[in-house]
């Protein structure tokens, strides 16, 4: 929020005209009070030791003083939450100008951005967290999501997938909601309409970042205030600057991590005739054959010969400055990250993702009036495989290891196994799909100071962006037999959004009567949002160029024009009203009212408000005693109600018909359909209840400062689909406001700095926790999201959000009277090796009534750890990140050896199976799939399939050198760090074989669709170098 | 509010609303194709010829579940038709109750468009019921709350039902020869007497079976017969579209969206086969009698198997592609004409193809293919334009020749009208395998005509069910072609599958676990 410097002195205040308090006045004493920088320092506290007699400065530092002439021989005393207090004998002075010192790493005296202003850390009593730009700008990473992992105690982020480009998936503080659970981002004051859009910005032109996490802080955005806000700060010029040219980029590699390894061949045959013999049934391989293998060695079919170490480069070069009136800051961003993945499709530039960034910031001050203008242009490039990254992966590993990509003559093959493609002629020639997005952001605003205590701002910005796709397939033939991309599909598609939001608010601030501080915000808001696209589909088309040809048809099912329309406005009132008495004691009062076109008339307007309070303990004359081991320490309570309206789509009240192409034919002609969306005319939005009590605290002059936060969040009214309607309804029901999740949990955070000598070090540490219950679902039932042979997803009331459900395994049956005493699930037959599972109701009998609640997939205990550490120009940063709990479910081939027969190999972390000399060990048996051993163990759904997903790696190490300055600044560089940097470096788990950040849920642990088949993309680590250069 | 002028009443521009959607007469058509298209799909005709004996699916994990006797009330197969069949239902349902706010199509459409959608939904009902017995059943536009108490009908009183809105919309049909051609595929008065006399025949009602037919035979509801050739019905795209046999047939355009390619994984890999997902077992390849008529069992029969694919039904060859076939590929783009190598090792060309290997995803697991319903017309990856027949005339025959039988009235005369005429269209010429044999074994010969005329059309299961055979023939490995290379074992045939059947709980279906926690009103069919 670039508001924050035009609005700042937050504490714009006090009074002009002072009066005594004496009637006994005989002297006046004047002077101006100024901050390190010499800037004046409004709101100071002055007062005459020993005496009630006192005032405060006002907007300009400025201060005037009647006492009584008995206390020209006092000491007046100059206060200010965050500064060292100062005395100063009046000695008889009639003019005393002071200059107040920050008290060291005081953190209740940072500038915080909060939505639609700034506050002082002191004043806040809502539950925030910053992220700065050191923490940001020095990894190189392309996604600023990635940048923030860890960084935050209940900011967790996590992978889907580790592709270039990819999006991720964020909570704060957890999950309350079965709906979205997306945080809104904010992005220098303006409401993006997608929380990946943090994506789109160079990481290296973000200042800061706040997280805001409870109702009193995040009641400003009221309907989308309810899953966090995040706010990103831009960076901008600063008056009286002299112009800086800065450069920083980095190059580097990265080496993707190959987790599993498969048998040799030989060994492959073995145990594939092991299988089979366990399932009664002739072995696949004759002894010659195996020889034969052994002989042969192994082929080049694996993941490994599908991938490089490819680079990943980052060069930012931005200008900033500024003179008494206007203020600058302009920058160019570069980011190349190449996919692991080898190859083009068979044109152009290899796979991976680009990205262009140019940003404009300018400020100038006229009068009373001051104007800023933010503009952004980013580009992004995204060059991905036409097959997907799962087929490639599972048909690398799904295909035993005497087999090879290609022949002698660089001929591409298939085999038996894989008998249709090859995915390495896939990644050669297969063809892409190339997204390229354009967007523009812009924001235009301006304050008018009406008097030193009003001020009243205008903003107009939002984001126009243009997103693309150019997907081609083009053919791939393979010896013996087999073609990919026969069908030489194109499409083209094109979509367009404007998304504008417009602001109107004024801000007053004043104290009265010295103790009695009173700041408000009041403002309206409007936004709009529009996105239309067409696409046309085509198939055999021309195989060179894919333009229509000979035979070449137009797929109408998924062709559209520039028709479809997503539309949504959102009215708005705000205001936060703030009051503190002795800058000691706060209150609080935030809200928003919001009407969203989402819901319909009479369900679509909603208040949220937000009571908040502080107590800053530490300032209370009893902790006098302590204070110099206790600098700080401040009490916060709050409570509100804050909503979501995200789940909803944008027109979900209202029933729909849809028409389509080709839906039958009839003559041989097709005929056209038509389909119904039912509606919900009663839908309107989550709300959610949240309590949150919170404490700072700074020890030993604030080199050891910290925070504590408690909260208790009630989310009801959740939309989604109902799930208590069976199937024989026959259709989708339409969302409603129906379920009802508690989400509670703790934020704990550290920082230790020490300066010794020259050495100056710094310890960062944060760990959080959240535990969800369903309170209620669709009339208190519970529902199966997954329902597999493997094991399912259950949401029932009382247990978190979505677990793991199925059996608990119990061992094996070790020997011939097990299998005859111990029972098995009806319809199995099992034998020795067998697994066996646990008859928890003790009826003699394993059915569905022994099914239970196997795990939690979500992350529970995140924590990250910042160590810094400078000495002499050198300088490192090392920064560990984790999960402390997790509980993954992992299936397929990677899991279950011969997996389906689809699969039809064995891995290493595969090979700790019962046989009779192995009786503790982690798998069954081998046995090929429709063996009754093979539905015993794999068909039927237990925590065989369960990993401990817990982790604890080393994300980023960065090791720098700054040349001394007296050396550079003879050619003219202020500043010249170079450095080596480390990223993913090393990883501890139990999980070995995948990579435990990566979860196949997205943000509301939702299910319906997931299994994951461990084919992820694989973990990049990143080995490269920087170079920093300010001019 | 000052800065919002946007108003907050947006609809969609791109969609209709109930306010203005039935009242246009196209959208009424659009929704009539709609529950069209929600009647039936390639899967549900193919796959479940995988829970037969007929044939084996290597690598659909429901059908392995399902013919070997493990599947149980969360398995998916079970949960998906039945959502599937249901949702057509709430189409269809949706449909009547809305359809007469038109005002402008006249009173004949109205109740010809009624009766195609009663019509689907009676398909529906029968699927259902079918496959798992006594289902809810389901005519009016329920409510969610509704949906939660529907309780199961029995299945006979579904029967009833269906039977009666048969006899209900006849009326309102026209018969195929009143059919402009542009509206080849709708659905006819022979239709719905075809779905009755399937339903009937399922309840073993021989006699109302044999009325129905015989309003079929008769040429009054429409001028059928049996087209001339019998794999040009499933593989030449002109007979396929246009011929007297069809009575209703799944439809689809060539060259468009609306095609089918599941032959994709049925061809052999050397003539463009992907996967083979679904594969002709040797029991059905051992029902296609001799050319004289003989069973192969039968001494004298001249079967040897040395050679056992010479002087057989001509419907093998139309049907099923064995080892050493001569692949005619009639001008298709998908592969050449050539012959196709089975056996281990006798390929020329290697590594064979086509060739049975245990180990292989893309062979045949039972050194069989499938010829049927090869469209030589098909765009890459076998993208058909072809239709699928749900009702052909050939079985209103073999329902003919079975209620006959049944009463006991089987005689030359049924014989030569039925089975007769069905084996001298195969390309029988031979008169021991055309002329009527006598009432010896005369169920045993209508089943194997039965299944080998009808193969891979999706009527096998059924079959077993109703003539209660499953447990015997559904019990027990299920072989392909002699190349398992161990004689030691069932004689050198390959052992494909291990199937059991629970005759006390596989006759019918699971009703899915997710929907007895839903509706309490429901039940479970026995021993699940």
């Amino acid at each position: 929020m670039l508001l924050a410097s035009w609005f700042a002195p937050a504490y714009a205040a006090g009074n002009t005209k002072e009066k005594t308090l004496f009637t006994q006045a005989n002297i006046s004493i004047s002077g101006q009070v100024t901050d390190e920088r010499g800037q004046p320092m409004p709101g100071v506290s002055i007062k005459v030791i020993g005496t009630n007699i006192g005032t405060v400065a006002d907007a300009n530092g400025k201060y005037t003083l009647s006492l009584p002439d008995n206390q020209v021989s006092g000491k007046l005393q100059f206060s200010f939450i965050g500064y060292l207090k100062q005395e100063v004998s009046i000695e008889g002075k009639l003019v005393i100008n002071v200059t107040l010192q920050p008290e060291p790493n005081n953190v209740l005296n940072e500038v915080i951005v909060v939505g639609y202003g700034t506050q002082k850390k002191a004043t806040i009593n809502g539950s925030l967290n910053t992220v700065g730009s050191k923490d940001i700008g020095d990894k190189p990473v392309l996604n600023a999501y990635q940048a923030l992992q860890g960084e935050s105690p209940n900011l967790i982020i996590q992978q889907s997938t580790l592709d270039p480009g990819a999006n991720v998936n964020i909570n704060i503080r957890g999950i309350a909601t079965t709906g979205n659970n997306n945080p809104l981002l904010v992005v220098d004051g303006i409401v993006s309409q997608n929380v990946n859009d943090l994506n789109l910005l160079n990481p290296s032109d973000i200042a800061n970042v706040t997280v805001l996490k409870d109702a009193g802080s995040a009641a400003i955005y009221g309907s989308r205030g309810a899953n966090g806000v995040i706010l990103v700060t831009t960076k901008s010029g600063k008056f009286n600057q002299k112009a800086t040219l800065n450069y920083n980029g980095s190059y580097g590699w990265q080496v993707p991590d190959v987790l599993v390894h498969k048998v040799s061949a030989a060994d492959n045959a073995y145990y594939r005739n092991e299988a089979l013999e366990n399932s009664g049934l002739p072995p696949a391989y004759t002894p010659e054959q195996i020889q034969q293998l052994q002989a042969q060695g192994n082929g080049t079919w694996d993941i490994q010969h599908l991938i490089y170490d490819a680079p990943l480069q980052t060069q930012n070069v931005s200008i900033s400055g500024g003179g008494e009136s206007n203020s600058y800051f302009i920058s160019g961003g570069y980011q190349n990250q190449m996919s692991n993945f080898i190859g083009n499709g068979g044109q152009g530039s290899d796979f991976g993702y680009q990205k262009y960034n140019f940003r404009l910031n300018q400020t100038s001050v006229i009068g009373k009036f001051k104007f800023n203008g933010i503009l952004e242009y980013t580009k992004t490039r995204n060059k991905t495989n036409s097959v997907g990254d799962n087929n490639i992966i599972a048909d690398a590993n799904r295909v035993p290891a005497n087999y090879s990509w290609t022949d002698a003559q660089g001929n591409f093959l298939t085999n038996p196994v894989a008998s249709q493609y090859n995915e390495y002629g896939v990644l050669k020639q297969g063809g892409w799909n190339q997204a390229d997005n354009d967007r523009i952001f812009g924001n235009l605003n301006g304050t008018l100071t009406i008097t030193n205590n009003l001020k009243l701002t205008g903003v107009f910005g939002g984001t126009i962006q243009n997103n693309g796709n150019f997907f081609r397939r083009t053919q791939v033939n393979y010896l013996p037999a087999g073609v990919y991309g026969n069908d030489l599909t194109t499409f083209d598609n094109n979509a367009k959004s404007n998304a504008f939001n417009t602001q109107l608010y004024a801000s007053y601030d004043k104290t009265f009567h010295q103790d009695h501080h009173f700041s408000a915000t009041l403002g309206v808001s409007s936004e709009n949002y529009y996105e239309r696209g067409f696409q046309l589909q085509k198939t055999l088309t021309d195989p060179t160029f894919g333009t229509s040809t000979t035979g070449t048809l137009i797929d109408a099912t998924n062709s559209y024009n520039s028709l479809a329309v997503d539309q949504n406005s959102l009215l708005s009132a705000f205001g936060r009203i703030n009051y503190d008495y002795k800058s000691k004691y706060f209150l609080d009062f935030v809200f928003r009212d919001d009407s969203s076109s989402k819901f319909a008339k009479g369900h679509r307007n909603g208040f949220f408000p937000s009571v908040n309070t502080g107590w800053l303990i530490s300032e209370e004359p009893f902790m006098d005693n302590i204070r110099k081991t206790m600098n700080n320490l401040k009490l916060r309570v709050t409570y509100g109600i804050v909503g979501n309206n995200q789940t909803a789509g944008d027109y979900s009240y209202q029933t729909t018909y849809f028409n389509y192409p080709a839906a039958y034919g009839f003559g041989n002609v097709l005929q056209g359909g038509a389909g119904t969306n039912l509606s919900n005319e009663l839908l309107t939005w989550e709300r959610a209840a949240t309590f949150n009590v919170g404490a700072d605290f700074g020890f030993f002059n604030n080199k050891l400062t910290g925070s504590i936060d408690y909260f208790n969040k009630v989310t009801s009214d959740i939309e989604q689909t109902p799930l208590d309607v069976p199937a024989l309804f026959g259709a989708a029901p339409p969302v409603a406001n129906v379920a009802k999740v508690r989400d509670q949990g703790w934020e704990f955070q550290l920082t230790y700095t020490l300066k010794t000598g020259k050495v100056t070090q710094s310890f960062s540490a944060n760990i959080a926790n959240t535990k969800n219950t369903l309170l209620k679902l669709t009339g208190n039932t519970q529902q199966f999201t997954y329902q597999q042979d493997v094991w399912q997803l259950i949401r029932a009331v009382g247990h978190p959000i979505t677990e793991y459900y199925g059996y608990e395994t119990n061992g094996f049956y070790q020997n011939q009277s097990d299998v005859s005493s111990y029972p098995h699930p009806a319809g199995t037959t099992v034998g020795v090796g067998d697994l066996k599972f646990k008859d928890l109701n003790g009826d003699g009998k394993i059915d569905s009534k022994d099914q239970t609640f196997i795990g939690d997939p979500f992350p529970h205990y995140t924590f990250g750890f910042t160590y810094r550490i400078a000495y002499a120009g050198f300088d490192l940063t090392a920064f560990i990140q984790g999960v402390g709990q997790r509980t993954e479910f992992l299936r397929g081939e990677l899991v279950e050896p011969f997996h389906y027969d689809y699969g039809q190999t064995l891995y290493d972390h595969q090979l700790d199976f019962w046989t009779p000399e192995n009786t503790d060990a982690r798998f069954p048996r081998l046995a090929t799939i429709g063996s009754p051993s093979n539905t015993n163990n794999w068909r039927t759904g237990s925590n065989l399939y369960a990993f401990n997903a817990a982790y604890i790696r080393l994300k980023n190490l960065n090791i720098g050198y700054t040349l001394p300055p007296t050396l550079t600044q003879k050619i003219g560089i202020q500043k010249l760090r170079v450095s080596v940097i480390g990223q993913n470096i090393l990883t501890l788990s139990k999980l070995n074989f995948m990579d435990p950040e990566t979860t196949e849920f997205d943000n509301n642990v939702g299910g319906s669709n997931a299994s994951n088949s461990a084919r992820a993309y694989l973990l990049p680590k990143f080995y490269g170098m920087g170079l920093d250069v300010t001019f | 509010m000052a800065l919002g002028c946007k108003k907050l009443d947006i609809a969609p521009n791109d969609q209709y609303s109930s306010l203005n959607f039935w009242t246009t007469s196209a959208n009424v058509y659009n929704a009539l194709n709609n529950n069209y298209s929600l009647m039936y799909n390639s899967n549900l005709y193919f796959n479940l010829e995988g829970t037969s004996d007929n044939a084996y699916s290597a690598n659909n994990s429901d059908l392995l579940l399902i013919a070997s006797g493990t599947a149980n009330s969360q398995t998916a197969e079970f949960q998906n038709d039945w959502a599937s069949y249901y949702s057509a239902i709430k189409s269809c349902n949706e449909f009547l109750a809305f359809v007469d706010q038109n005002k402008t199509l006249d009173a004949a459409t109205l109740a010809r468009v009624k009766a195609e959608v009663r019509f689907i939904r009676a398909f529906e009902d029968f699927n259902l019921t079918k496959w798992y017995g006594d289902v809810p059943l389901i005519n009016d536009n329920i409510t969610e709350d509704q949906a939660k108490t529907e309780t199961r009908t029995p299945q006979a009183q579904v029967y009833t039902f269906i039977v009666s809105e048969m006899d209900a919309i006849a009326s309102a049909l026209p018969t195929k020869d009143q059919l402009a051609s542009t509206e080849n595929g709708r659905i006819t008065k022979g239709a719905a007497l075809a779905l009755k006399a399937r339903v009937l025949l399922y309840q073993n009602k021989w006699a109302d079976v044999v009325t129905t037919c015989e309003a079929l035979m008769g040429g009054t509801n429409g001028s059928y017969s049996l087209a001339p050739n019998y794999e040009n019905l499933f593989n030449d795209p002109a007979t396929n579209k246009t011929n007297n046999e069809s009575i209703l047939s799944l439809q689809y355009v060539p060259a468009t969206t609306r095609t089918w390619s599941n032959y994709w994984d049925f061809a052999p890999r050397s003539v463009g086969g992907r996967v083979s997902a679904l594969a002709p077992t040797q029991e059905l390849v051992n029902d296609y009698i001799m050319l004289n008529g003989d069973s192969i069992t039968q001494s004298g029969s001249g079967y040897t198997e040395a050679n056992p694919y010479v002087n057989r039904d001509p419907r093998l060859t139309a049907t099923v592609v064995y080892d050493g076939y001569q692949w005619n590929n009639e001008g298709s783009t998908n592969g050449p004409s050539k012959t196709i190598y089975i056996k281990p090792g006798s390929d020329p060309t290697q590594p064979g193809l086509d060739e049975y290997s245990r180990n292989s995803e893309s062979s045949s697991p039972t050194g069989y293919y499938w010829r049927k319903y090869f469209d030589p017309s098909a765009l890459a990856n076998y993208q058909s334009g072809n239709n699928l027949h749900l009702f052909r005339y050939a079985e209103i025959l073999l329902d003919y020749a079975e209620a006959k039988n049944a009463l006991g009235q089987m005689d030359a005369t049924v014989w030569s009208q039925t089975i007769g005429a069905l084996r001298t269209r195969a390309g029988f010429t031979d008169p021991n395998a055309l002329n009527y044999p006598g009432n010896t074994d005369m169920t045993v010969i209508i089943r194997r005509e039965r299944r080998v005329e009808l193969a891979l059309e999706g009527l096998r299961t059924d079959d077993l069910r109703r003539w209660k055979l499953a447990n015997t023939v559904l019990n027990g490995y299920v072989h392909g072609a002699q190349f398992s290379g161990d004689p030691s074992t069932d004689n050198g045939y390959i052992r494909a599958q291990k199937r059991t059947f629970n005759p006390n709980r596989d006759y019918l279906w699971a009703i899915p676990l997710s929907e007895l926690n839903l509706d309490k009103a429901l039940t479970q069919n026995p021993n699940y």
